[in-house]
């Protein structure tokens, strides 16, 4: 178990991580999700050691992280970077032995990644021979092979098209099957729904959301609506708590000021019996995200 | 973690030793050398036989002496004795030269497509005759014209207080090795540090840093790199020194060859081994240097913004040796002497001269060794704390500011 107490950075006289608590637990996935300069990246660089923080303790299994630690921590930087003259062979049995795996092992590993991760190329490849996606592949090949025990992913699907992203999200969902504690960031709340247990929203370094997605979703209240009927937008916005109502595609999205208002919403859309769509949700983690914004603003 | 520190210079190793660029720098000097003396071995091969003929015209027993001395002179006696069919032969291009020798006074005639005639030779010969004949007309006995006729016993004794040696070879040898360390502590100086900036660069710029130092820590990183380069800087010189054996071996019936071989023997072992320690001392020195300003780099294009200033200071030291060779009691000339980074272009050619002893010599080398223990021990922290930042300022600037800060 990973435990982040008070852990605040200062730069200078810059506040970039102010007081925060974390705790990561075997087989769980922790989003982490802000705006650019949050904090994130230097919350990742703290537990990483690369930077100490100004106050606060990070624990592994009650104790600092130690060097031998380290070599069970899978790390994909924000910032890719690979040897891009060596081959891909090379560089990931590289990386793994510095992860206490042997090169034999890690060459028959490379090949069941690269099959499973769709790598279009061999081992032998150098990388500056790969396409962008195929490199992108292999830099988390070198972060992951060695399966570590916790795994940390600055960005893990930027730069990445829909089927790369999903390939990517089926290894982060075997690895925490596999028991490994994982956090990562994302802005692309979607992403950050589909495979987080649990959920750190930070703004200027300070931790304003926290806890299981879905709690923190409902604590928001099921206030939005989606609905498809012959209704009209005026008789939809004429219902007491209906705040606001927008055309989308062949329904209405509507946002409740009130959760009861459900239900009423509901009784007047199904007046003449059976309706397509009806939806009552609580707000999606981008609403959540752009509310809790503008509120620390 | 020893164990990580092994895999990151063997991964040094691996990764240049599979590399062209590495083999390049390795072998192009050596291509280079053989090109050049292959051309010299066909150019003389195509000149044939460079031995000039001369006919020597004069009394026999004056003509005598020529011919006695002609192989130490690397020079032909023509069987011609007759000065008209000389001069015929010489117009004909069949003879190199026409020595006409008369009681008072010699001439040597050659033709402008002559072989290079050993003319200073040749005079001294003439200088020898001329002696005997007036020890004659003087009426010196024949032991007196012998005694008369012997060089004077010349040579060069350096005094000092605890010790002296003497030995003109030994002397010229070791002043070679001296002046040689200058020039390859600046070539593998001047190879090597770039090769340790570019590396850090290219890890720190592409952020390939930042999975190293997941796993590992600075302190393997930095250690790794600079031990994995100073190997690759040991297999460059011991290839260069096999390929020296084996040349020697190969070759060693070609006059280049015996001319240094002839030097070499004279070159002390203590001194030999004082070199090469001195020479791989300065080397680490400089990577360290190296390894510490280039962490402050960001990318490629700044290696050599970084590199330039550690090249200028390994040519410094380099270019003191010579000024030393003029002014060796000059007081910043000692002073320098003891200073690392340029106490190895300097100390070892004062050591050869006499100018100093072998325990000052000890002195200057056991400071650059503490030098180098010290630096590399500062420099884990510098490296430690630059390699994961990033600055827009020019490196030089960050140095200085960095030092003022301090």
């Amino acid at each position: 178990m990973i435990q982040l107490t008070d852990i605040s950075k200062k730069f200078g006289t810059h506040l970039a991580v102010a007081d925060m608590n974390m705790t990561l637990t075997p087989g769980k996935v922790m989003g982490l999700i802000g705006q650019n300069g949050a904090g994130k990246t230097t919350t990742f660089r703290m537990i990483l050691n690369f930077i100490q923080p100004s106050s606060g303790r990070i624990l592994w299994d009650n104790h600092p992280i130690t060097q031998l630690d380290k070599q069970r921590i899978g790390f994909l930087p924000e910032e890719r970077g690979l040897y891009q003259k060596r081959t891909v062979e090379e560089q990931v049995l590289y990386f793994a032995e510095l992860h206490g795996m042997s090169r034999a092992d890690a060459k028959s590993s490379l090949i069941q990644w690269m099959k499973r991760l769709d790598v279009v190329g061999k081992p032998t490849d150098k990388v500056q021979t790969l396409s962008k996606g195929n490199a992108q592949k292999v830099q988390m090949i070198a972060s992951l092979i060695f399966e570590p025990d916790f795994i940390i992913l600055d960005e893990p699907f930027s730069g990445l098209d829909p089927v790369n992203t999903s390939l990517m999200m089926s290894e982060i969902i075997r690895m925490r099957d596999n028991g490994a504690m994982i956090i990562f960031s994302s802005h692309d709340m979607s992403n950050v729904t589909k495979i987080s247990d649990d959920l750190t929203m930070l703004k200027n370094g300070k931790t304003v959301l926290q806890g299981p997605v879905q709690n923190i979703r409902e604590q928001f209240g099921r206030t939005r609506v989606y609905v498809e009927s012959p209704t009209t937008a005026t008789e939809l916005a004429a219902i007491e708590g209906v705040a606001t109502v927008t055309k989308q595609g062949t329904g209405f999205d509507l946002i409740l000021s009130d959760e009861a208002a459900g239900r009423r919403v509901f009784d007047l859309v199904t007046r003449n019996g059976y309706i397509p769509a009806f939806s009552q949700q609580p707000p999606t983690l981008d609403d959540i995200f752009r509310q809790e914004v503008a509120i620390h603003d | 973690m020893i164990k990580q520190l092994n895999i990151v210079i063997k991964d040094t190793l691996r990764a240049n030793f599979k590399s062209r660029g590495y083999w390049i720098l390795v072998l192009s000097p050596l291509i280079f050398v053989a090109v050049i003396g292959g051309v010299a071995f066909g150019v003389t091969q195509l000149q044939g036989n460079t031995t000039p003929t001369v006919a020597v015209i004069g009394q026999t027993s004056e003509r005598a002496t020529f011919v006695q001395s002609a192989k130490n002179l690397d020079m032909k006696i023509s069987k011609i004795t007759n000065e008209k069919q000389a001069d015929k032969a010489l117009k004909s291009e069949n003879l190199d030269g026409v020595l006409t020798l008369k009681s008072d006074s010699a001439t040597l005639t050659t033709q402008p497509k002559s072989e290079q005639v050993p003319k200073d030779d040749i005079a001294t010969i003439l200088n020898q005759l001329s002696q005997a004949k007036k020890a004659t007309q003087y009426g010196l006995t024949a032991a007196q014209t012998a005694d008369f006729m012997k060089p004077v016993n010349f040579k060069t004794v350096v005094k000092q207080a605890n010790q002296s040696e003497s030995g003109a070879n030994t002397e010229g040898a070791n002043y070679a090795i001296a002046v040689a360390i200058g020039v390859i502590t600046m070539f593998v100086v001047m190879w090597y540090t770039s090769m340790i900036a570019n590396a850090i660069a290219n890890e720190k710029s592409s952020r390939i840093m930042e999975i190293l130092l997941a796993a590992t820590s600075a302190r393997i990183q930095y250690f790794g790199k600079l031990i994995g380069v100073f190997l690759l800087a040991l297999t460059h010189m011991l290839i260069y020194l096999i390929a020296g054996f084996a040349t020697v071996i190969f070759l060693k019936d070609n006059v280049f060859v015996k001319m240094i071989t002839s030097n070499l023997n004279g070159v002390t072992t203590g001194f030999m081994l004082y070199a090469l320690a001195f020479i791989l001392i300065a080397v680490a020195l400089y990577l360290v240097l190296t390894a510490m300003i280039a962490s402050l780099i960001n990318d490629n294009a700044q290696v050599q913004q970084a590199v330039q200033p550690i090249s200028f200071l390994a040519m410094i030291g380099y270019m003191f040796s010579y000024f030393m060779t003029f002014m060796p009691n000059n007081i910043a000339i000692r002073a320098l002497s003891y200073v690392p980074f340029v106490s190895q272009s300097m100390m070892p050619v004062r050591l050869v001269t006499h100018v100093e002893g072998w325990p000052t010599a000890l002195i200057s080398l056991g400071i650059s060794f503490i030098s180098l223990i010290l630096l590399a021990w500062f420099g884990q922290g510098i490296y430690a704390k630059n390699v994961l930042s990033y600055s827009d300022e020019p490196i030089m600037k960050q140095i200085t500011g960095k030092l003022l800060k301090k």
